[in-house]
């Protein structure tokens, strides 16, 4: 009986013992997507509210910037584990010094387009006032307004929309998935001329993808490639269920009072979703081509933005 | 439907219920269409009405409006004097910036900031941010950091890029400050920007108002229990809204991106345009009218927006209550027209019993006292006259009736007598066959037969008397009792028929005449003596399988026409084995409906086919097929037929 007793008991504290043990192994990671809660994020959130990254034995954090503070300062810093950058800015940091590593390419396809205040061809509009996003992403149109020798006055702001609403400047940069609808719902583009796709004239330079500082990497490789996969997970989840996708984004979008709506968070799903897909495969591939990557090297390369060629294998594990 | 057509049968039978239902269907439609063009009058005045109503408050409101605006832009300009008189001393921006939040009771917050590195001594960031708490105080704190670079933000780009005073559109002012009591939530803010000797711009000013506050202003605004006010910014976003899942998260355009919707694009382009004026349009399922006039200089618009329901809504409930009034009144019409057509159609039911009594045979029925001088009246009256009428008409045909079935009486037994007059037993004796019949057209007839034997001698006779009915039945009794008479004293045929012929020739003025076949048969020796006054020829059967023929008559004249003729005997000097068919007119002339005459041929045919077996067989065979002929068409003559066979 007194033997029974003792067995009890230890099992108890064995038990008792076992989640603490499995909390301290399950150190944050915190992760940073570059912008405010919106669909652009879709596989993130569905990761996170389905479990994927409890699966792989991840405690993830989704901590979102506020419109000043931008994911690269943070990473810098070491604020967080991974971010979400585009390309073309990771090419940026790496040749400012900060090595980084791709762990997970989401987009395939750019989605910036840039919207004239008036019915002229932006690409026309030499030394017109153009607001960018102090955060980046603007990158590729600084190439063209250099490489066709537009000489845009760029205006850094923290959004972009309101100064093109109330006409402070002559054009905005907008992403397709975002802004592009925000000004579509404002009814103030003047018409389909006023619109220029960048991936339309030979600059398909694909986005977004996971990055982590190659330091942070080293130091847990498999926490990275379990953080990969789960968020592939993710994405594919969402694009198979849209409708519960938008459900868990409209409630990241609402407890940050996110100034949205349903509408344009489904029309910027399925955008986000087709930029996902290579247009040739029609699939979502989740890779980092090597012709991508020197596509956007040469751009930034020949226009003054990079001080050296930068190939694929700087940014692959 | 059998409901349907008892309801059908009730208004077939009833003249009141009929009456009084196109009575009310008529004044129904009359009404229907006498209150369409009062409603439509009404209506219009109603919607004219709430119009101006609602233009008067959307002018207040805008008034209102445009009133905290100003007063915003007037403390902006008082703000910018102070700035540019303290420039050079940037520690008296707090005093500023805290005095102006202070004074000002519209403002939530404002702020004093500058270029980078403006004031070298401050660094990069100096902008003084002054915030009424929760409890009313004036606090104040500086702002600019790595983590708030303000100078990206849209409050001091507006008019560092414009170079110009502008308001911005609404956004959130949640999470830059720590103080606990600062009143944060949506805010627009006036911008304006500060110039260094009118050229250098060095910063900006931004006096900031609670959106909150101000959509209690405009939301106070309900000129009906439904309808509500709304702000929209420049880009057609709703900064004022009752849906909270609309405000500043949807714009006038959102759902036009998957659902075109011409007339809500058509609202907000005259929105945007800054246009003032009213617009029919279906909000979220509910026609509405929507009011708007943009405000002075934010570039924002103010509408006020009235369900139909609401405007149209005491309108409606109106017409809904004179509607159920008609209706109401319909029904009472209807009774009442009913109840009233009935009671002054009662006489005419009671008149309707009445006559339906007379009809039934009650002559003596009483008809209602009607003392009226209307159509029922005089129906009433007519109805009288009828009956008297109908009575003394009906007394004379009783009368009349009663006479004719006295004659008929009579003429019963006459025709019993004349039937009775004409032998109706046949000798049964082997060696002579002797049949007849006689069928008068009407009660009594004017043909006649007759037989007898005597002394061996078998005579007898045929006639029809011109005319028809009692005289020639007269004429008929006379004419076969002289034949018998004379028959009797053993004359010859054609003696027979002289003596008749001088006796009925006297005194003749009715001119009558008949003509007569008359024979007599020597049943020893076979031969047969006889004279036809004017009759048809009988037809002689020589034998079975011999074709029947006419018999040979001399051209005699008809009995009474001309006393004192000689009449021409005739001789059959061998009769046996032969037959004799002897008839009257009322054979061969037997006319169908279609006037076809049965005639001599088919006659002759008939004979010749039934090939004689009998004396009543052949009669009564040529008495079918004529009444198969006539085929119950009246009878216009006396029918008589005598057949006599005499063995071989």
């Amino acid at each position: 009986m007194k033997k029974a007793f003792l067995l009890c008991l230890a099992l108890l504290l064995l038990l008792n013992a076992l989640p603490l043990r499995a909390q301290e192994n399950l150190k944050p990671f915190v992760f940073m997507p570059q912008w405010t809660p919106q669909a652009q994020f879709a596989g993130y959130y569905v990761a996170l509210e389905k479990g994927f990254y409890r699966e792989e034995g991840l405690d993830v954090h989704i901590n979102h910037p506020s419109s000043t503070s931008t994911p690269m300062a943070r990473i810098k810093d070491h604020e967080c584990d991974a971010i979400t950058l585009q390309l073309v800015q990771a090419m940026e940091m790496l040749d400012n010094g900060l090595s980084l590593v791709n762990i997970l390419q989401t987009s395939m396809n750019n989605g910036l387009v840039i919207v004239s205040r008036t019915e002229q061809n932006p690409m026309e509009m030499k030394g017109a006032k153009v607001v960018t996003w102090r955060a980046g992403f603007g990158q590729i149109a600084e190439c063209m307004s250099v490489e066709l020798s537009l000489d845009f006055d760029w205006i850094q702001a923290a959004e972009s929309l309101n100064l093109y609403v109330v006409g402070a400047v002559d054009a905005a940069l907008a992403m397709s998935y975002n802004e592009y609808y925000q000004l579509l719902q404002t009814n103030l583009i003047p018409s389909e001329n006023s619109v220029y796709r960048f991936c339309d004239h030979g600059f398909n330079i694909p986005e977004d993808g996971i990055y982590m500082s190659r330091e942070t990497y080293a130091k847990d490789p498999d926490r990275a490639r379990r953080f990969a996969i789960a968020s592939r997970r993710g994405w594919e989840w969402a694009a198979a269920h849209p409708e519960e996708t938008l459900d868990i984004v409209m409630s990241y979008v609402q407890r940050f009072r996110v100034s949205t709506n349903r509408i344009l968070q489904r029309l910027m799903l399925d955008e986000v979703l087709r930029l996902q897909r290579n247009k040739e495969s029609g699939e979502q591939e989740f890779r980092l081509l090597p012709e991508m990557v020197k596509q956007a090297s040469d751009l930034m390369y020949r226009n003054g933005m990079l001080k050296r060629q930068i190939g694929i294998e700087e940014l692959l594990p | 439907m059998s409901r349907f057509r008892n309801f059908h049968n009730y208004l077939r039978r009833n003249l009141y219920a009929r009456l009084s239902l196109w009575i009310v269907l008529l004044s129904s439609l009359v009404f229907l269409a006498a209150l369409n063009y009062l409603f439509f009058l009404a209506r219009q005045t109603v919607r004219r009405e709430a119009e101006q109503r609602a233009v008067q408050i959307l002018d207040n409101t805008v008034l209102r409006v445009n009133g905290i605006l100003e007063d915003v832009e007037i403390a902006a300009d008082n703000l910018e004097w102070l700035v540019k008189r303290g420039i050079d001393a940037p520690d008296k921006m707090v005093d500023y910036a805290q005095e102006i939040v202070r004074n000002n009771s519209v403002l939530s917050s404002g702020s004093i900031s500058f270029e980078p590195y403006f004031y070298p001594e401050k660094g990069l960031y100096y902008s003084i941010f002054a915030y009424r708490t929760y409890s009313g105080d004036v606090r104040w704190q500086q702002e600019g950091d790595e983590d708030y670079q303000y100078f990206y933000l849209d409050w001091y780009l507006f008019p560092k890029l414009l170079q110009k005073p502008c308001w911005t559109e609404p956004y959130d002012d949640v999470d830059e400050s720590d103080d606990k009591d600062m009143d944060t939530g949506m805010i627009v803010s006036y911008c304006k920007p500060i110039f260094k000797e009118d050229s250098v711009l060095v910063g900006s000013i931004s006096l900031d108002v609670s959106l909150k506050w101000l959509s209690e202003t405009v939301t106070a605004v309900k000129p009906y229990p439904n309808s509500y006010c709304i702000l929209v910014g420049r880009g057609g976003t709703y900064l004022v809204h009752p849906d909270p899942d609309k405000l500043f998260y949807q714009t006038l355009f959102t759902e036009g991106l998957v659902h075109a919707d011409p007339d809500r694009y058509a609202l907000g382009h005259s929105m945007q345009q800054r246009e003032e004026g009213m617009q029919v349009i279906n909000l979220d399922g509910q026609k509405s009218f929507v009011f708007y006039k943009p405000l002075s200089t934010t570039g924002w618009s103010v509408a006020i927006v009235c369900p139909d329901s609401d405007i149209l809504g005491g309108f409606y409930r109106i017409s809904r209550i004179v509607m159920y009034i008609i209706l109401a009144s319909m029904i009472l019409i209807f009774f009442l027209s009913a109840w009233l057509t009935h009671r002054q159609l009662t006489p005419l039911s009671t008149l309707a019993d009445a006559a339906e009594n007379i009809a039934s045979g009650n002559l003596d029925s009483t008809l209602p006292e009607i003392d009226r001088i209307d159509e029922i009246g005089v129906l009433n009256r007519s109805f009288r006259n009828m009956q008297s009428s109908l009575v003394s008409h009906i007394d004379q045909l009783t009368k009349a009736t009663a006479a004719r079935e006295s004659l008929n009486r009579e003429l019963q037994i006459a025709s019993n007598i004349q039937m009775a007059m004409v032998p109706h037993v046949f000798p049964s004796r082997e060696d002579v066959d002797v049949y007849a019949m006689m069928a008068p057209a009407r009660e009594v007839g004017g043909d006649l037969y007759d037989f007898f034997i005597q002394d061996e001698k078998l005579y007898f006779c045929i006639g029809d008397v011109s005319g028809k009915g009692i005289p020639a039945s007269l004429m008929m009794s006379v004419a076969r009792a002289m034949f018998r008479i004379l028959a009797k004293q053993g004359l010859s045929p054609a003696e027979i028929a002289r003596q008749i012929n001088d006796l009925a020739s006297e005194d003749n003025e009715q001119m009558m005449f008949v003509t007569m076949f008359m024979a007599s048969l020597d049943l020893q020796s076979g031969v047969l003596n006889y004279c036809n006054c004017g009759h048809n020829a009988p037809v002689l059967i020589s034998g079975r399988g011999k074709k029947p023929h006419f018999l040979d008559c001399k051209p005699n004249m008809a009995i009474g026409i001309m006393g004192g003729f000689a009449f021409e005997g005739q001789t059959v000097a061998n009769f046996r084995g032969k037959s004799l068919f002897v008839y009257t007119d009322g054979l061969n002339e037997a006319e169908n409906a279609e006037h076809e005459q049965f005639g001599e041929d088919r006659m002759l045919f008939l004979l010749a086919e039934e090939n004689f077996t009998n004396a009543q067989t052949t009669i009564e065979t040529m008495h079918q097929a004529v009444t198969a002929h006539v085929n119950g068409a009246a009878q216009s003559d006396d029918l008589t037929m005598l057949c006599i066979s005499l063995s071989a």
